[in-house]
């Protein structure tokens, strides 16, 4: 049994066939994730009896009581119990700024573990339909003309109500559930937004899920939320992106902005961003990061897996750890592998490879692409005129170069997961 | 320009307010009255006059009663729930009920946006302005008023426009009406069972009482923020509203029933209505009449297709808001659009007559105000949508001869018709 409307106002039956009355309403504690239906409200001649929905039986078409009503003990709907038809169907759902404003048409329900609970809020057209009795009509129609009716369940889980003074229910999407989800996905749903409603979600994230899912929207849409949001708030943000993702987007918004909000920024970030964004925007310099894991040569692999605890690097820095020298020039590089089985007393510099492939940092950022296509690679370093280490280029800044265009949100999305 | 997050919603909210735009200067009552009189209203309170002269005035006073008591109703929903009227009908009938009042909403004010342009048509003609221009023009002006720019200001003046019509009280001073009959007909019910009666009788309900004013008072109200326990001073606000539209009527027909009645003259078009004015303008009673008209209309026709989109996207939960594009908001921009567009091409068809048009789109409001009606009744006397502040024994009772009077006189007009009399 899918959907509220499909159930409500069904025949209720006692055991021996005798209809007693129609199933009026459905009652949940609103608790946990998918709130379970604990009771059933009849429409009987007599007035509204409520019923344990345990005393009911699915049946086709119609509801039989386990035994008679007579039989059936009433029960007390609790003060914090939700009737579903009369407190939820058909209200708004308010956003938690109360911009995007959409109705309950229907309420989804399912099957879980025994128990049907209520699993999602139909706020798309298709709910309408339905509770008009025409969706199959609609969905002919929708395919005659050659599209699909949409369909538009929000999953009860992202819903919250509230129950105000007045006891009437306000149902909102708040953003903090937002945060649970993943950040790519945050980036889809806020793609979807209009531009006062992306704002509000980029206000309230914590700072650095903000940070990840700004990485992700596509870049013009990075531009405009950047630009509209409060600078204090567009710094801190920027601050948790990695650096070169940081600088991509400033490199992007007018002067003036990007100096002001540079301005805020923590000296030391600020300072990072600030270096990638003297270099060329399609050059190595302008792509690469510089949050680079860069150990000095005289330590030995013991050491150096000491520093690494400490350091705690990003986990995607951390496969290619590169050795420098007092001046900070590359020296080499060792995988992680390679130093994890070093012996603990040897030296970097006899355990490293000094044979590593380098850019410098004004190299097209096409021939970073291709190299690290041919050779396989997972970073490669970027260095300045007298080979002083400046960061990397990781295959994330450079796979969208190798594929279609269009390609990279749903390859990189298909790796996540 | 750095446009923080804040301002960017501060200008939203705005925007979203504009349903009830000058709400600032005055209150929603008074507005509201403003806004019901249209083209619609002007051109059938004028033909009532001419064609039946006082003898209907009993019916504008007992409209103008029952006005007062559906407006403070809306009001008080307004104020005690805020929420608005077609948000209440969808939380308390569901999908199916919605979609009746809706199609009746949709109807009624489709109609009223046809009768608006038809009221620009018909004072651009008096000043010589083909309606294939002017029409079009005033189509394509409204969109771009409404979509890209803060449309308050113009309609503020275009309410200076309507303040033209103080020329009927002072005309009515003028022409010297002979108050005895005035009286009479104020009072003494009469009524001719013939079609062109009962379209005139319903014509002048659907007018003063209009679905659409009931919408747009809760509207403001809730758009105000009015709560229930300023509304005592709101009520106010509501009388004043129902007397303005009930005062304007009540000289717009006596000015009518004095100046054109005794002439014999039948209202075929706007110069036949702009004679009226004749005795307090002279040869410039075109250029008043045509400057009232014009300024109604093209205000009207500009909240009109707004307010009934709003509505219509409340009830189903669509987006919706003017600072939105066609891609954010498609079924609030395509309404909006869609009214303006069939109100022109309907203008613009070959041969319509214009001042036959607008009277026959106040029929249809008056044919359709009873479902509205009964909708309002119904949630005002619900106690579990409005608690204390339900309607009383006395405000039903009044409510329900208001919506009885309606009914008889749709329930007339159809069966005259039907039997062809």
């Amino acid at each position: 049994v899918p959907y509220l409307s499909e159930i409500q106002h069904r025949r209720v039956i006692e055991p021996n066939g005798d209809e007693v009355g129609k199933l009026a309403d459905v009652a949940v504690v609103p608790h946990g994730q998918f709130p379970a239906a604990q009771w059933a409200i009849l429409a009987t001649p007599n007035g509204e009896r409520v019923l344990r929905w345990a005393d009911l039986a699915p049946e086709i078409g119609h509801f039989r009581l386990r035994s008679r009503l007579a039989n059936t003990p009433d029960q007390q709907l609790p003060a914090e119990a939700l009737r579903l038809a009369r407190d939820l169907l058909d209200k708004q759902i308010v956003d938690t700024h109360g911009a995007k404003v959409v109705r309950v048409n229907d309420l989804q329900l399912s099957e879980v573990e025994g128990q049907l609970r209520l699993v999602g809020a139909d706020v798309g057209v298709r709910g309408i339909f339905r509770r008009i009795g025409a969706e199959r009509v609609a969905e002919r129609f929708a395919g005659i003309v050659g599209r699909k009716l949409p369909r538009g369940i929000i999953p009860w889980h992202l819903v919250e109500p509230l129950q105000s003074s007045d006891s009437r229910v306000r149902l909102t999407v708040p953003h903090t559930k937002l945060a649970l989800l993943h950040p790519a996905d945050i980036a889809d749903i806020v793609e979807e937004m209009t531009a006062d409603e992306r704002v509000a979600v980029f206000e309230q994230l914590d700072a650095e899920t903000a940070a990840e899912a700004l990485a992700e929207v596509e870049p013009e849409m990075q531009v405009s939320i950047v630009g509209d949001l409060d600078e204090e708030r567009a710094a801190d943000i920027l601050e948790e992106m990695d650096p070169d993702e940081a600088a991509d987007l400033l490199q992007d918004l007018p002067e003036e902005r990007r100096e002001e909000l540079v301005e805020l920024m923590e000296k030391e970030e600020a300072k990072e961003v600030e270096e990638l964004l003297t270099y060329p925007e399609d050059s190595a310099g302008g792509i690469m990061t510089t949050d680079v894991v860069a150990l000095a040569g005289e330590l030995t692999a013991a050491q150096a897996i000491d520093e690494l605890r400490v350091r705690k690097p990003d986990p995607e820095l951390t496969y290619y750890l590169y050795v420098i020298d007092k001046e900070g020039r590359l020296e080499g590089v060792i995988s992680l592998r390679d130093l994890v089985v070093a012996p603990p007393e040897t030296k970097l510099t006899a355990a490293m490879d000094p044979h590593v492939l380098k850019v410098l940092a004004e190299t097209p950022k096409e021939e970073v692409a291709s190299l690290i296509a041919k050779y396989d690679l997972l970073a490669l370093p970027v260095v300045d005129a007298q080979g002083t280490l400046l960061g990397t280029v990781t295959v994330d800044d450079v796979v969208e170069l190798m594929l279609p265009r269009g390609w990279k949100k749903r390859s990189l999305r298909s790796i996540a997961r | 320009v750095i446009r923080t997050a804040t301002a960017v919603r501060r200008r939203a909210r705005l925007r979203r307010a504009s349903i009830a735009a000058f709400l600032a200067v005055m209150g929603p009552g008074i507005i509201t009255g403003f806004a019901g009189n249209d083209a619609g209203a002007v051109t059938t309170y004028t033909a009532v006059g001419a064609h039946y002269g006082y003898s209907l005035l009993w019916l504008l006073l007992l409209s103008t009663g029952g006005l007062l008591v559906v407006q403070e109703m809306c009001a008080r929903m307004g104020a005690v729930t805020g929420k608005g009227l077609s948000d209440l009908i969808r939380e308390k009938y569901g999908v199916r009920w919605t979609i009746v009042a809706m199609l009746a909403l949709l109807i009624a004010n489709g109609s009223n946006v046809v009768a608006e342009y038809a009221g620009i048509a018909a004072s651009l003609e008096l000043v010589g302005v083909q309606r294939i221009v002017s029409v079009p023009a005033a189509g394509v002006a409204i969109w771009a008023l409404v979509v890209f720019f803060n449309y308050r200001i113009v309609e503020r003046a275009l309410f200076v426009l309507v303040l033209v019509y103080v020329a009927y009280p002072l005309s009515a001073f003028i022409v010297r009406p002979d108050w005895e009959s005035v009286a009479r007909g104020l009072t003494i019910p009469t009524l001719p069972v013939e079609q062109a009666a009962l379209i005139a009788a319903v014509a002048l309900v659907g007018t003063t009482i209009t679905p659409y004013m009931q919408f747009y008072i809760q509207a403001s109200v809730v758009d105000k923020g009015i709560n229930a326990e300023q509304y005592r001073y709101e009520r106010v606000d509501v009388l004043l509203g129902a007397i303005l539209t009930g005062v304007n009527g009540f000289f717009m027909v006596v000015v009518a029933g004095a100046v054109l009645f005794p002439a014999g003259i039948h209202v075929e078009t706007a110069a036949d209505a702009a004679r009226a004015l004749g005795p307090l303008a002279g040869d410039q009673a075109r250029l008043l009449f045509g400057v009232g008209l014009f300024g109604a209309s093209l205000l009207a026709a500009t909240v009109m297709p707004l307010s009934t989109s709003y509505a219509i996207c409340e009830a189903f939960g669509w987006e919706s808001g003017i600072s939105k594009d066609f891609r954010e908001a498609p079924v609030f921009m395509g309404l909006f659009t869609l009214l303006l567009v069939i109100g022109a091409v309907v203008v613009l068809l070959p041969g319509v007559p214009l001042i036959p048009l607008i009277l026959i789109s106040q029929n249809v409001n008056g044919l359709l105000l009873p479902i509205v009606l009964v909708f309002i009744l119904r949630l005002a006397a619900d106690r579990g949508v409005m608690g204390d502040a339900a309607n009383g024994r006395a405000t039903t009772l009044l409510g329900w001869g208001v919506a009885l009077l309606a009914s008889a006189l749709s329930l007339g007009l159809v069966a005259v018709t039907v039997l062809g009399r």
